[in-house]
């Protein structure tokens, strides 16, 4: 019988989905946390963020699934959860195991937030860099369509866009309520060098 | 008087917890797991961060003295 590409192709498009979908979750996620765009409601920014991690996670059961059906690749099962079972570029492969099963484990945190606590549940989001990481290591590696230029460009686009984000929400929320802070501060010691009480 | 006047929509807050990180001496999170008010006013300028770190935009500051929307 001749080999049926149909699994392969799923699989294929649906891992570039999910890699694109949480892309921009983290992109997202990463504006909710900065605020850049003072017209967008905080709330349907964070709606935004889970709904594109749940499509990725969506897109992620597809491409599970497309795996285990396909036979260009032998996927089992056991494989899919357990990193090196793949025989496929196994260190390659592993990368992705370990990407899926952080982001199941950081997306269902949302709902037991109550139970861990909010602090370790925003410890928990930290791992998002490594599933960005992994899930990048793993799509550029162990993907068969890195060598095309329409790929290869979505991941040096990826990539860039998610270091700018994250980098600009590392340097530039502490600045403005330090700029606040400052003023503040040399107002009430203008204050008091004219002999006021401060505020 | 205090500075500020905060408010909090309890409909929208989902408990992140974000504003009790910033100001844990106005904010707490109550048996719900949503965040309270433990005064309705203070001078403490951070509860401005606090309101700017709400992920569902749920906190809103006034200027207690015009009745206007602090930022």
């Amino acid at each position: 019988m001749r080999h049926d590409p149909t699994f392969w192709l799923l699989a294929r498009a649906s891992g570039l989905t999910a890699y694109v979908m949480l892309t921009l979750s983290v992109l997202v996620g990463l504006v909710v946390k900065s605020r850049p765009f003072a017209a967008l409601k905080p709330a349907a920014v964070t709606d935004l963020h889970r709904i594109l991690a749940m499509l990725g996670l969506g897109a992620l059961v597809g491409h599970a699934a497309a795996l285990v059906l396909d036979s260009t690749v032998h996927v089992s099962i056991p494989g899919l959860f357990v990193p090196g079972l793949v025989s496929y570029r196994p260190v390659w492969t592993s990368f992705g195991v370990l990407a899926a099963e952080l982001m199941v484990l950081v997306y269902a945190s949302f709902s037991m937030r109550k139970r861990i606590g909010p602090k370790n549940w925003r410890r928990l989001h930290w791992a998002t860099y490594a599933i960005f990481g992994a899930a990048t290591v793993h799509g550029i590696a162990a993907g068969t369509d890195t060598t095309r230029p329409w790929a290869f460009a979505l991941y040096v686009a990826a990539v860039a866009s998610v270091a700018v984000a994250a980098t600009w929400r590392f340097l530039v929320p502490p600045t403005r309520a330090v700029a606040r802070r400052t003023a503040a501060s040399s107002g009430a010691r203008a204050a008091r060098s004219r002999g006021e009480q401060p505020a | 008087m205090t500075t500020y006047r905060i408010e909090i929509d309890r409909s929208l807050c989902s408990g992140f917890g974000s504003c009790v990180e910033e100001v844990p001496g106005v904010f707490a999170l109550d048996g719900d797991g949503l965040a309270t008010l433990l005064v309705t006013g203070t001078d403490d300028e951070a509860v401005l961060d606090a309101a700017g770190s709400c992920p569902m935009g749920a906190i809103t500051v006034f200027e207690a003295e015009t009745g206007e929307e602090a930022s």
